[in-house]
């Protein structure tokens, strides 16, 4: 059995499309490709940071909480969604996909690892950065996905101010980054 | 002489492996030697694409699941 596997680590095809990371190029017209499906599918283009703010509303419901007053969830769509709940959500299954093909593509390249927690630094600036992302992408309508990558791909003029914003910001990031992590 | 040189970025994210990296091969000799180690994948593209390009002699090791070593010749 061992010796099986020996073999398929050193087989060029399992190096190819597993082992090895993919160019930028493949990654973008695989991008491409599965957002042109998933607009096709769903008649939305591909976001991911709307869904977990139902994921947040449906979460607070389980805890007794309402958010049918909250000025977000106001309209008729957003209540529809919520109503439907989180098994009858699209967003719900392409977020759920994104977090265990991550892991699928791990495991199949053999490079899962634990990683440890070097200082509290870094507890700090990705809880920090966490909350910033998420609240940030809430009041921008979308995050580097939805508002950036479909919002382009929509021929929306939003989709370039966003991308102008978010190398001001990378560059601020950066800069914050060199200062407190080196 | 040539000097051998260690950077253990265990636990670090990009880009702090690369601007560590690029940081302590500044202050070494040519024919200095620098390993770094890493588990973070996007730091086994970007530190030996940049060394690379650099002139610099790079090598991969796979040294665990999802660890590897970088070693590094400041070889100009």
């Amino acid at each position: 059995m061992e010796e099986f596997w020996k073999k398929i680590s050193k087989n060029r095809y399992y190096i190819q499309f597993f082992k090895n990371p993919f160019s930028y190029v493949t990654g973008a017209v695989l991008l491409a490709l599965f957002n042109i499906a998933i607009f096709a599918y769903s008649g939305n283009p591909w976001g991911v940071t709307g869904t977990f703010a139902n994921w947040g509303a449906w979460l607070y419901r389980l805890f007794g909480g309402n958010v049918d007053k909250w000025y977000y969830f106001s309209s008729a769509s957003a209540q529809t969604t919520l109503e439907n709940g989180f098994l009858n959500n699209t967003g719900s299954w392409q977020n759920i996909g994104i977090i265990f093909g991550a892991l699928l593509a791990t495991l199949l390249a053999s490079q899962f690892k634990f990683k440890k927690i070097k200082s509290a630094r870094q507890i700090v600036a990705a809880v920090c950065g966490g909350l910033l992302m998420g609240y940030g992408a809430r009041l921008a309508g979308g995050c580097n996905i939805g508002a950036l990558f479909s919002g382009i791909a929509s021929m929306s003029l939003s989709g370039w101010v966003f991308a102008v914003s978010l190398f001001a910001g990378a560059f601020i990031g950066s800069k914050l980054l060199t200062k407190f992590f080196m | 002489m040539m000097a051998e040189f260690e950077l253990d970025c265990l636990g670090e994210v990009c880009p702090v492996p690369l601007v560590k990296a690029q940081k302590k091969i500044a202050s070494m000799a040519v024919g200095d030697v620098l390993t770094v180690h890493i588990d973070h994948s996007c730091a086994m593209k970007n530190i030996p694409d940049w060394a690379r390009k650099e002139g610099y002699n790079v090598e991969v090791e796979e040294v665990d699941d999802g660890e590897w070593d970088l070693i590094i010749e400041k070889n100009k």
